[in-house]
């Protein structure tokens, strides 16, 4: 079942995204805000469940197509309660570990992965305002080409796509250096 | 387009599965035995996985603003 609401604000998302998600802001967060504070959280913790639910919601419309068959509201707040939820256990478990006993062994396993994000999102950076906004406005925030060629003055679409192509290799050149010694064996 | 653009392309599509059958099929067993062919591909899945995560940063700053604007 796919409902025509859901479908406007999918489009409306990619296409007019800042006052999209500020209506749905607007709308859903206090109601958010609400639940988590009855559930022993602060105003902080229900922001950044909220803005996680958001995150996960935008990308499954650009990456998965979704279409919702509730309305909105009750699938972020479906969202957030699982995240909330999820982030009580956390915090439980970490208060019964810091006053457990630590072994020698068990001690300093925790990988640091933020240094490979930091130097990915580095290349990402260096490209140049116009590649960089090109590139993430089709591949991550899913506009179609159409949008992008008008916002960004090519003169066609083809030309927006024979530069998104060009500004994808120099990024994938760009990331060679790091591809090298991640793969090293 | 130049043919590196072009193979840029085909990577993309391929990825994306849209590709012709046959074609996809070609690119497939090309990888098979072609080294460069396959840093190419783990090279371009990286430069989508970098714009994935600078996307997030940008949107998740995107929300700080609006909740700042919103609700202060």
């Amino acid at each position: 079942m796919i409902s025509i609401q859901s479908l406007s604000m999918n489009a409306a998302l990619l296409t007019d995204r800042e006052r999209t998600l500020e209506r749905i802001y607007a709308k859903t967060y206090p109601m958010v805000r609400h639940y988590v504070k009855e559930n022993s959280g602060t105003d902080d913790d229900a922001k950044d469940i909220f803005q996680e639910a958001l995150i996960t919601y935008y990308e499954k419309v650009v990456y998965d197509q979704l279409t919702l068959t509730s309305s909105l509201s009750t699938y972020l707040m479906g969202i957030c309660k699982n995240l909330w939820r999820q982030e009580l256990d956390k915090r439980a478990r970490k208060t019964w570990l810091s006053e457990a006993p630590i072994d020698e062994v068990g001690e300093e396993v925790i990988v640091d992965d933020e240094q490979p994000t930091a130097t990915l999102m580095a290349f990402v950076e260096q490209l140049g305002e116009t590649c960089r906004s090109l590139l993430v406005s089709f591949y991550y925030f899913g506009q179609r080409l159409e949008q992008i060629a008008e916002q960004h003055s090519y003169r066609s679409v083809r030309s927006a796509t024979v530069q998104k192509f060009k500004c994808l290799e120099r990024l994938r050149k760009a990331v060679s250096h790091l591809s090298i010694n991640q793969f090293k064996l | 387009m130049r043919p590196l653009l072009n193979e840029v392309q085909l990577l993309e599509d391929y990825l994306k599965g849209t590709l012709p059958e046959e074609q996809q099929l070609d690119v497939a067993v090309r990888l098979l035995w072609d080294q460069e062919l396959q840093q190419k591909l783990a090279r371009q899945r990286l430069a989508y996985k970098a714009l994935r995560l600078f996307g997030r940063r940008q949107l998740r700053a995107e929300l700080e603003a609006i909740h700042t604007r919103l609700f202060g």
